[in-house]
């Protein structure tokens, strides 16, 4: 068989696709199908089951917010998932409580994802409500004024926009927001 | 009887009684080109290093601003430089171990000048931030439809090549070379098309499928048809061994395209799947110690050739750069070792250990192997070729070795909670300086292999004019 291959570019084609549609398939097209949770949006009113909450599509402006993160790139240094590591659970969280573990079902409407795989900065997955509007316009023109010795850019065009502007921290406080986390419900405006 | 056989085929062309006369017009259109943007994209390269060090720098410009050059350095590197030079070094190699003519100089010069037109698309849309928000997918639809029209024109040429072949057997760059042909289509929609369906983690994992193919299944295997090209042929050896080479190559072929899910461990995506994509990943070394094995064999009461021939420095130090990367890959798909590395500067170390170190070296090699013979002239400088492949060593040892330190110490630090987060990014500040000054000396490598390679075209030409006068 082996020497077949070597021989003949017939057979070496159709082996060499058969090897990757069989691993591409079952890795790709079948996990959706198998785990529900990938396409159903989160939703529990029921306390007993854990944190309640509901996962809502984007709003016109939020989804201007999402066009806006992924134009500037702030997704090659911001991570947005709260992995199953004690450490993240206790970075995202915010005034003593620990977040919770980000899982498929927060992630429904996303388009594009923004879960990332370098972490310049701070993991964004449950930044909504951290801080307010007035934090977000001074942090966006010079992010050192608030934070010494971080390595962020300035993005004093967005900000000079205050369409752009308010449409980006719309989009920031809506992240991790499906899950009401926070026992106080203490969101920042 | 397998090794001589595969001997005579990588010597075909050159040695044979009637040697075929090949033109190369697009091999050496695939290489002018690819070496100058290697050399234009090691400027944006070195500008975001900086950036780490001054962040201020150019920062009220919007189109000079890390999120706008980051991916242009990205898919500058991955398609302006390194696949277009290795499309133009298949063009050189497949010819000769087909013992014909490439199938058509005209079509491949017209995918030279698609390839072109894409990139130079690329840098204006990418600057104007028309980034579609996937790793690696980053350039907009009307780009990726060219992409797929050049690779088809590509594939078109490079098949039909082989299916015109002398010789019967196939040599085992033919394999990895029609591989990688096969699979990028399918690699390629899947990352640039099929995610425009799918949202959320269902979209992330098409995404990392293909990102990670797209080193594993078009970056590893063009890499590797060259470098089993370009190692018997540079040290005039017979490749250890033909049926090594075979287990190589179709067990890359089984194993990659499993692996996409562990860029998501600990991550919001099926812990199944995560475990499935981390055996699949430790299984990698398969693949990659057999054909690892196999050059070092190759190289067998060689090794003094090393000394002399700066092709076979890039290959070899390039085998050993695959050989730690991929051995860094499967460790990090480990779960204790990804809850430290994953996420931290360890990884764009890792990541340039491939890109760079391993597959541009074998490019690096070939080319400079190719350019004086496609030219039919000398190298200009192989002092200056010697003084390159130093400055790219020391460049990217320093940039690889600062960043797994400083990465591990990174992960050490966000693993305890009670280390503010922006502590852990001024630690690192020391760590992107030496990064920064590493990225200076590899562009001096960059540049020196810029100018040797025009300077040895232009006495080309200089010659061919001298002639004709």
């Amino acid at each position: 068989m082996l020497k077949n291959v070597d021989l003949d570019a017939k057979i070496f084609v159709i082996a060499a696709l058969v090897l990757f549609f069989v691993g591409g398939t079952l890795t790709t097209v079948a996990p959706p199908l198998i785990d529900k949770s990938w396409g159903k949006p989160f939703e529990n009113s029921d306390p007993s089951k854990g944190l309640t909450g509901k996962l809502l599509p984007y709003t016109a402006q939020e989804k201007r917010g999402l066009a806006i993160y992924t134009r500037e790139g702030c997704w090659y240094c911001h991570t947005q998932q709260t992995r199953t590591l004690l450490a993240d659970t206790k970075r995202s969280g915010w005034r003593g409580v620990d977040a919770p573990v980000s899982t498929p079902d927060e992630f429904v409407y996303d388009q594009p994802h923004m879960f990332g795989t370098k972490r310049t900065g701070p993991d964004l997955s449950h930044v909504g409500g951290k801080y307010d509007t007035q934090w977000h316009r001074t942090h966006f023109r010079n992010p050192r004024d608030l934070v010494p010795g971080s390595v962020m850019p300035p993005f004093p065009w967005i900000v000079d926009n205050e369409e752009e502007f308010q449409a980006l921290v719309a989009y920031l406080q809506r992240l991790g927001r499906a899950k009401n986390w926070r026992p106080d419900n203490d969101y920042e405006k | 009887m397998e090794e001589q056989l595969v001997i005579e085929q990588t010597t075909a062309g050159v040695r044979t009684s009637t040697p075929t006369i090949h033109t190369d017009a697009t091999a050496k259109w695939f290489l002018i080109s690819s070496v100058s943007y290697f050399f234009i994209v090691g400027i944006v390269a070195i500008t975001i290093a900086a950036k780490f060090v001054w962040p201020e720098l150019m920062g009220t410009v919007s189109i000079l601003t890390y999120g706008r050059l980051r991916p242009l350095h990205v898919n500058g590197m991955l398609f302006g430089w390194l696949l277009a030079c290795d499309m133009g070094l298949t063009f050189y190699i497949v010819p000769r171990l087909c013992g014909v003519k490439l199938w058509s100089e005209k079509l491949g010069c017209a995918t030279a000048a698609l390839w072109n037109v894409i990139i130079l698309g690329a840098v204006i849309e990418l600057l104007a931030g028309r980034n579609q928000g996937l790793e690696y997918a980053e350039l907009p639809t009307e780009l990726d439809i060219l992409v797929v029209i050049a690779w088809v024109m590509y594939g078109t040429n490079i098949m039909m090549t082989i299916g015109t072949r002398k010789y019967q057997q196939m040599y085992v760059s033919l394999w990895y070379i029609m591989g990688t042909i096969l699979w990028t289509p399918f690699v390629y929609i899947t990352g640039n098309f099929a995610t425009m369906f799918a949202t959320g983690v269902n979209q992330a994992n098409l995404n990392w499928m293909y990102v990670h193919n797209a080193v594993g299944l078009i970056f590893t295997p063009i890499g590797l048809g060259i470098a089993y090209y370009f190692i018997p042929r540079t040290s005039n050896a017979p490749l250890h061994s033909h049926r090594l080479s075979m287990i190589g190559f179709w067990s890359l072929a089984f194993v990659y395209v499993w692996t996409g899910a562990h860029h998501m461990l600990h991550g919001p995506i099926s812990q199944w799947l995560q475990t499935i994509a981390i055996a699949f990943s430790v299984m990698l070394l398969i693949p990659v110690w057999t054909v690892v094995y196999n050059f070092f064999a190759t190289m067998k009461g060689q090794w003094d050739k090393v000394r002399n021939n700066v092709s076979l420095k890039f290959l070899m130090s390039g085998v050993v750069f695959y050989l730690l990367t991929c051995f860094q890959g499967p460790m990090h798909s480990l779960r204790t070792v990804n809850a430290i590395v994953s996420k931290t500067d360890w990884i764009p170390g890792h990541a340039h250990m491939a890109l760079l170190g391993c597959f541009s070296f074998f490019a690096i090699a070939g080319t400079y192997h190719v350019l004086p013979r496609a030219f039919n002239t000398k190298l200009y400088s192989d002092t200056l070729a010697n003084w390159s492949y130093s400055f790219f060593m020391i460049g990217g040892l320093g940039f690889f070795v600062c960043l797994w330190l400083g990465g591990f110490w990174q992960g050490w630090q966000w693993n305890n909670p009670s280390i503010p987060f922006i502590d852990t990014v001024v630690a690192l500040k020391p760590i992107w300086i030496v990064r920064f000054f590493s990225g200076v000396v590899m562009f001096a490598g960059i540049t020196t292999f810029l100018y040797n390679f025009m300077a040895t075209i232009v006495n080309a030409e200089g010659v061919k004019k001298g002639q004709n006068a």
